[in-house]
């Protein structure tokens, strides 16, 4: 038979695989992420008075909210780094944090009715969900660049040049590396237990109080060194500071942390790509 | 030879009944933790009385299906409903995983299991061509060079850069199946599009449809209950009954076996005791019957077909008027037609008589007859209802149209045109 000697270009069968990704396959598909992006932002912003602006009202109105709550009430001390800088810097890496992890965490829950009708890598919902977040987040962050500046200008921050702006981009792949991780991992849950949705997102709430996003490593371990070993194990805590201290100059962290937390990001990524990989194909059937 | 392009070997598919899994993640670490850690027996069913549940609530969907599609084929795929059509192409499409078995293939296949997969309601129709045209498969340059084509195609010009939501429902369906026509894959799966758009609609796109497997030669698979467009358009048939399958080969073959085991008719009944006949005091039917006139008699009934309906009944009174009356119904319960039979003057005894349903005549459909004894052309003495059933299956030789005829009868009236003056240049 001259015809099954020829090589089958594909074939189905019982067994999920681990490890399935081709990248040429991947790529073929670029402009599906690019279309969701592009839609995501569409749909978000279509319908309403102040369209993209409200990527930038958002967390200018949490932060005036900190200011008055954990500043002003509180009295959390943010060292030299003025209350407004330090809190728009955590809660713009919060948010890229929360959203991609939020962001993804119910891929499977969220797509089940385009997941059951055609066949795409599963893989690019989540990763197009991601670039949105990461596209807002960078509009963020220019806001927070253009504060900086203007407190180094005209409010006499002092701000000098430090190598530690080049760890900047590491500290942002890092959080954005550990929220798709999470999210993956959690997509899969969501989509088998229901009972975790409402865990989710209670736990990201408590799970933000164990970050330094409100206040510094510092504050902790002055007034609060019962929680410190807590706030030490969270893996985002060194890249928040990390984060802080390439654009400030300001925070608390060393090699041997940043290594603890490298290092959790890519097994969790990692073993999250594994399980979204073998455990994608079968969750159709359930969802 | 042409090439094999998809072998399916032994395909199975397996799915639980009821809720999936426990749901909730208590009672799985439960059951993991005795089943897997302490070696035990799952305690969990056994507690609540559900010995062997696992075996109970559990549907095979498909079994040991196996079949090979070569290039350039179009297959039809058939069967009642719940029979597996719809698994076997989502496992085809890859969308779901069988429980036993492999499929292997060559080729890029694009799947069709829903008109509109990947639209969004908010988006313009632009936005949305693309939209969909990425989630199943094409690429930007394909979208772009098509793009005027599937415009033209789906007639909505007009309202392009109005978001779908506005849409009448028929707009939005040719919208998204204009989309889906202009894939180009080397195989193509398609669930049931007839289901959905007007008539017109439907013919453009059964002839989109035979375009591609006739004239690009792509292999087409094609699940559909209208078996008229199976028989059109495919060459090969596979019939699925409860997830095995019946049947397989030349598509017409298969659907006509697929059509007369379909029909559920009662043929013919009849009495040999006029006590436990039914009837009255003047009337007791002796038997009914219905004759239809095929070439082979395997062959289901159609619209070609000439129908005699027969019957015998005892009359207990002498000298007396009568005559019969037939009432056709089609299923919807609307009288078709009421003819009346001739009169005469009867005696004692069996009477018996018959009525001719000429071919070319009843739409398809389902039908039933009741038949009724007269006296003096006026008193009824007599209605027996329902008491022949019987289906008619389409049939149109060579027409370009697959959608349902119109109409309580479809008869052959002669009507024909002819050019009465040409205008010479």
């Amino acid at each position: 038979m001259s015809t099954n000697e020829r090589k089958w270009d594909w074939e189905i069968g019982s067994k999920t695989s681990y490890w399935g990704w081709s990248l040429p396959e991947l790529w073929a598909y670029r402009h599906l992420v690019a279309n969701h992006v592009r839609r995501d932002f569409l749909l978000n912003y279509q319908q309403t008075v102040l369209g993209p602006v409200w990527i930038l009202i958002q967390p200018i109105f949490t932060l005036v909210t900190y200011i008055v709550v954990f500043y002003k009430l509180v009295g959390i001390s943010t060292g030299n780094v003025p209350a407004v800088l330090f809190y728009f810097s955590g809660i713009v890496l919060w948010n890229f944090f929360n959203d991609s992890f939020g962001g993804t965490a119910f891929t499977f829950k969220e797509h089940a009715h385009v997941f059951s009708k055609v066949y795409f890598p599963r893989i690019l919902m989540p990763i197009s969900a991601l670039s949105t977040h990461f596209l807002r987040f960078l509009m963020q962050l220019l806001l927070l660049v253009l504060g900086t500046v203007y407190y180094w200008l005209f409010q006499g921050f002092e701000l000098r040049f430090q190598p530690w702006i080049f760890a900047l981009p590491i500290a942002i792949f890092l959080v954005g590396t550990i929220g798709l991780g999470l999210g993956l991992i959690f997509s899969v849950l969501t989509a088998k237990y229901r009972d975790l949705i409402n865990f989710v997102n209670l736990g990201l709430r408590l799970f933000m109080f164990l970050t330094p996003v409100i206040y510094p490593v510092a504050f902790i371990s002055e007034k609060a060194a019962w929680a410190q070993w807590l706030v030490q194990l969270n893996p985002l805590t060194p890249l928040f500071e990390l984060f802080r201290l390439s654009l400030f100059g300001e925070g608390t962290v060393t090699v041997i942390q940043l290594a603890y937390s490298a290092l959790f990001a890519i097994v969790l990524l990692f073993s999250a790509l594994l399980v979204f990989n073998k455990q994608g194909d079968k969750l159709i059937d359930v969802v | 030879m042409a090439d094999i392009v998809i072998e399916v070997e032994n395909l199975s598919k397996m799915y639980r009944l009821g809720t999936i899994g426990t749901g909730s993640l208590r009672q799985d670490l439960q059951h993991w933790w005795t089943t897997a850690v302490l070696k035990k027996e799952n305690p969990f069913f056994q507690l609540q009385g559900h010995e062997g549940a696992h075996h109970k609530d559990v549907i095979w969907a498909l079994q040991n299906v196996s079949f090979e599609i070569k290039q350039g084929e179009a297959w039809g795929i058939i069967g009642s409903n719940g029979s597996g059509k719809s698994t076997l192409l989502k496992i085809l499409s890859r969308i779901v995983r069988p429980t036993r078995g492999n499929v292997k293939g060559r080729g890029k296949v694009s799947s069709l299991l829903e008109v509109g997969t990947g639209f969004h309601p908010e988006l313009t129709g632009r936005e949305n061509i693309f939209t969909s045209g990425y989630i199943l498969g094409m690429s930007k340059n394909e979208i772009r060079s098509k793009f005027d084509e599937i415009v033209a195609f789906s007639g909505v010009e007009k309202f392009i850069d109005t978001p779908v939501k506005r849409y009448s429902s028929g707009m939005y369906v040719r919208l998204a199946f204009a989309v889906a026509a202009h894939l180009e894959p080397d195989i193509l799966i398609v669930d049931e599009v007839l289901a959905v758009g007007d008539a017109d609609f439907q013919k453009k796109c059964l002839g989109k449809m035979r375009d591609v497997s006739q004239k690009d030669g792509r292999t087409v698979l094609f699940v559909s209950h209208t078996m008229q467009a199976v028989n059109n358009l495919c060459d090969k048939a596979l019939w699925l009954e409860k997830g095995h399958m019946r049947e397989i080969g030349a598509a017409s073959a298969v659907v006509n076996k697929y059509l007369a085991g379909l029909q559920h008719y009662k043929m013919n009944e009849s009495w040999d005791n006029p006590e436990e006949a039914p009837g009255n005091e003047w009337i007791r039917f002796k038997s009914i019957e219905l004759v239809p006139h095929l070439e082979d008699e395997n062959d289901p009934i159609d619209i070609r077909t000439p129908l005699t309906v027969r019957f015998k009944f005892w009359n207990m009174q002498d000298n007396v008027v009568l005559n019969m009356g037939m009432d056709l119904f089609n299923y919807g319960g609307e009288c078709v037609f009421d003819v009346p039979s001739t009169t005469m003057l009867c005696q004692k005894g069996l009477v018996e008589g018959e009525c001719k349903i000429p071919g070319n005549f009843l739409n398809d459909g389902s039908y039933y007859l009741s038949l009724m004894v007269v006296k003096d052309a006026s008193v009824k003495l007599f209605y027996l209802e329902e008491c022949l059933s019987f289906d008619v299956a389409d049939y149109r030789g060579d027409t370009n149209w697959y959608g349902k005829w119109q109409g309580a009868v479809r008869p052959r009236f002669p009507f024909e045109i002819r050019q009465s003056e040409m205008v010479l240049q």
